[in-house]
């Protein structure tokens, strides 16, 4: 190995650990701090603590409300997961195989939800909400962070979907297979990139969804961890400790989404479909 | 077995015309090569008589029925892709199996299908491999594979050998001749490619601007060709193609004249000086310059030795020539 090449190797690390310490420093001390006294946590946020006490985790374990709220998320991220891929790639594989009257000027009204800011459209969607009557259940959560969700989903799968190659639809067709079936067993089979990509980005987003839920959701029973962690930090107004460990609990289940996705976020799948 | 009928077909994209009016007839169990220059409108034909283009006016008629309108798969067609367009997240197996799932024929009857394909084309040991972990000329076997198991009664082929390597290219066109024999359906071939065309086809359709210059069995068109476009097209090496001149004809535009049909003779009407030759081993291909005439190239015996630079006297076969007239097409002989 020439030096230059040394070099160039070494201050690429250096800067990918600086970057990667931003992330997990402050993730590493919220693990941490779960297991210190809160005297402890203000003194020395990051050092190792003193005592492993484990009773704070072990707490919010036995706490049948911990897992409620966790389960509350999981049906709601999941939900929404699920709604948004289904509807977007639905409504992006229209935009992207039929030509029809209007559809440019539709796609530009689909798009123009990016630029809409969620906090502002709180009040007119709690209105809507509860004159239809989904206060308190899952889909006052599932139902406006599918539709806030779905912009920046079609634009993503749309373009995805316009790189398949032509001929395959073509084929398809020759093979007696019509548009609805395509969809199903040639084009999402194939664009598992670009539905792992979105669905991270979705569960992301709803798991870690505060202000919706707090508005339309007020019983206990139907809350999500988010706001869970709020009524902790109500009745342990100082323990630091107990919130942190909480929300080392929390991070869990969307690390281990994101693990699952990530093996489909590789591109190249559709290597040996046309040419060679 | 069909035969193919198409009847004041007419393309139009936009404003421009791709094909004006063409009528052609491919006969039933005919292998029927579409020839000419890329972006001739052959593709566009061919996906017409398919049905993934529709014409903006005339009729298509296979076997007898009229399919102008009917959807792809109802017109008992299959077609090869120059893209080859495999699934590539289905096994070789699935790839060949999928339109008749589509059908919904019976699973032994599929089976049975799949794996008489696989032994036409010799893919039996691929059968569970992705088109990803196939070579070019394998995944072109499995497209090839996906039309067969289906029965169908006209095969269309759009450039499947271009992909391919020379080497690879010739082995898939005999291989595609011996399929044609065996089957015995009709075959509509699209290429670019005139050596395809005669090595392949019984019937070639030249095709120049959307519009078909001639049809006629491969040495019909080397033989007799009627326009001075089919003349330069068909044949390798190309026909010299020469000005009126050089056989002192007013109302002669070109005279043609391939390279088999010169002789050196001592007494020959047209000097030229070789540039370049060519030893084929049974054949020398000289490219020479004719004076007055431009150039030209002469094709002789193998044994012939000639050095670039030196001087020879040629004379064409009077037979052979190919007199055409000013507005391109053929004149017959009134020497
Ligand atoms: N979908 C289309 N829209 C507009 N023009 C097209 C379309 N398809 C083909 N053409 C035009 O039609 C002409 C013939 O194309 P094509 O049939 O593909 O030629 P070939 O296969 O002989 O090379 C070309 O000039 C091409 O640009
Ligand atoms: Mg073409």
């Amino acid at each position: 190995m020439s030096r230059s090449h040394f070099w160039r190797n070494f201050a690429r690390v250096a800067v990918l650990c600086v970057v990667a310490s931003f992330v997990l420093a402050p993730m590493l001390a919220t693990a941490l701090g779960g297991f210190k006294s809160n005297a402890e946590i203000r003194m020395n946020a990051f050092a190792l603590p003193q005592d492993w006490d484990v009773s704070f985790y072990g707490a919010i374990l036995a706490d049948p409300a911990f897992w409620r709220y966790l389960g509350n998320s999981l049906l709601i991220s999941t939900g929404t997961v699920a709604l948004t891929l289904l509807v977007g790639a639905a409504a992006a594989y229209v935009f992207a195989q039929i030509r029809f009257f209007g559809s440019r000027m539709l796609f530009s009204y689909m798009l123009l939800g990016l630029m809409f800011p969620f906090a502002t459209a709180i009040l007119p969607l709690f209105i809507k909400v509860r004159d239809i009557g989904l206060l308190d259940t899952y889909w006052a959560v599932i139902l406006p962070q599918t539709a806030f969700g779905l912009s920046l989903a079609i634009l993503l799968f749309r373009t995805f979907f316009e790189q398949l190659p032509k001929e395959l639809f073509e084929a398809a067709r020759i093979d007696g297979c019509g548009y609805v079936r395509f969809f199903f067993r040639i084009t999402l089979p194939l664009s598992t990139p670009i539905l792992a990509t979105v669905g991270v980005f979705v569960f992301v987003q709803s798991w870690n969804n505060f202000l919706l839920p707090l508005v339309v959701l007020n019983s206990r029973e139907a809350f999500t961890w988010p706001l869970g962690m709020m009524q902790f930090r109500g009745e342990y107004v100082t323990e630091w400790n107990r919130t942190l460990a909480f929300v080392t609990l929390t991070i869990l289940p969307a690390i281990v989404f994101f693990l699952a996705a990530q093996k489909y976020i590789v591109a190249g799948l559709t290597g040996g479909a046309v040419k060679g | 077995m069909a035969d193919v009928q198409l009847t004041g077909i007419t393309k139009t994209f936009g404003a421009v015309t791709v094909i004006p009016d063409l009528n052609l007839s491919v006969p039933d169990g005919s292998f029927t090569v579409l020839v000419g220059p890329s972006g001739c409108g052959k593709s566009t034909l061919l996906r017409m008589i398919a049905g993934l283009e529709s014409p903006t006016a005339g009729g298509i008629r296979i076997g007898g029925t009229d399919v102008t309108d009917a959807e792809p798969s109802d017109r008992g067609i299959s077609m090869v892709f120059q893209s080859y367009a495999l699934y590539p997240h289905m096994t070789v197996a699935q790839n060949i199996d999928f339109g008749l799932r589509l059908a919904k024929v019976p699973a032994a009857e599929r089976a049975a299908r799949v794996s008489e394909a696989a032994r036409i084309l010799s893919l039996e040991a691929y059968l569970d491999r992705k088109p990803g972990q196939l070579s070019g000329g394998q995944r072109q076997r499995v497209a090839i594979g996906r039309s067969i198991v289906r029965h169908p009664e006209v095969f269309l082929f759009d450039e499947p050998l271009s992909n391919l390597d020379a080497a690879l290219r010739t082995q898939m066109r005999v291989e595609l001749a011996q399929l044609h024999q065996s089957i015995g359906a009709t075959m509509i071939y699209v290429t670019h490619d005139q050596v395809e065309a005669m090595t392949l086809a019984d019937q070639i359709v030249v095709m120049k601007d959307g519009h078909i210059e001639q049809v006629g069995a491969p040495m019909e068109l080397y033989d007799r060709p009627a326009s001075e476009f089919v003349a330069s097209f068909i044949g390798s090496p190309k026909m010299n193609l020469l000005p009126g001149r050089a056989i002192a004809r007013d109302d002669v535009k070109i005279a043609g004249i391939r390279p088999e049909h010169l002789h050196i003779e001592s007494e020959g009407q047209w000097r030229a000086v070789a540039k370049v030759v060519e030893t084929l081993g049974a054949d020398t291909i000289a490219y020479m310059d004719a004076e007055g005439l431009g150039e030209i190239t002469v094709r002789l015996p193998g044994h012939i030795r000639l050095k670039a630079g030196e001087r020879l006297a040629l004379s064409p076969e009077a037979a052979n020539l190919h007199l055409f007239g000013h507005d391109g097409r053929r004149m017959e002989h009134s020497a």
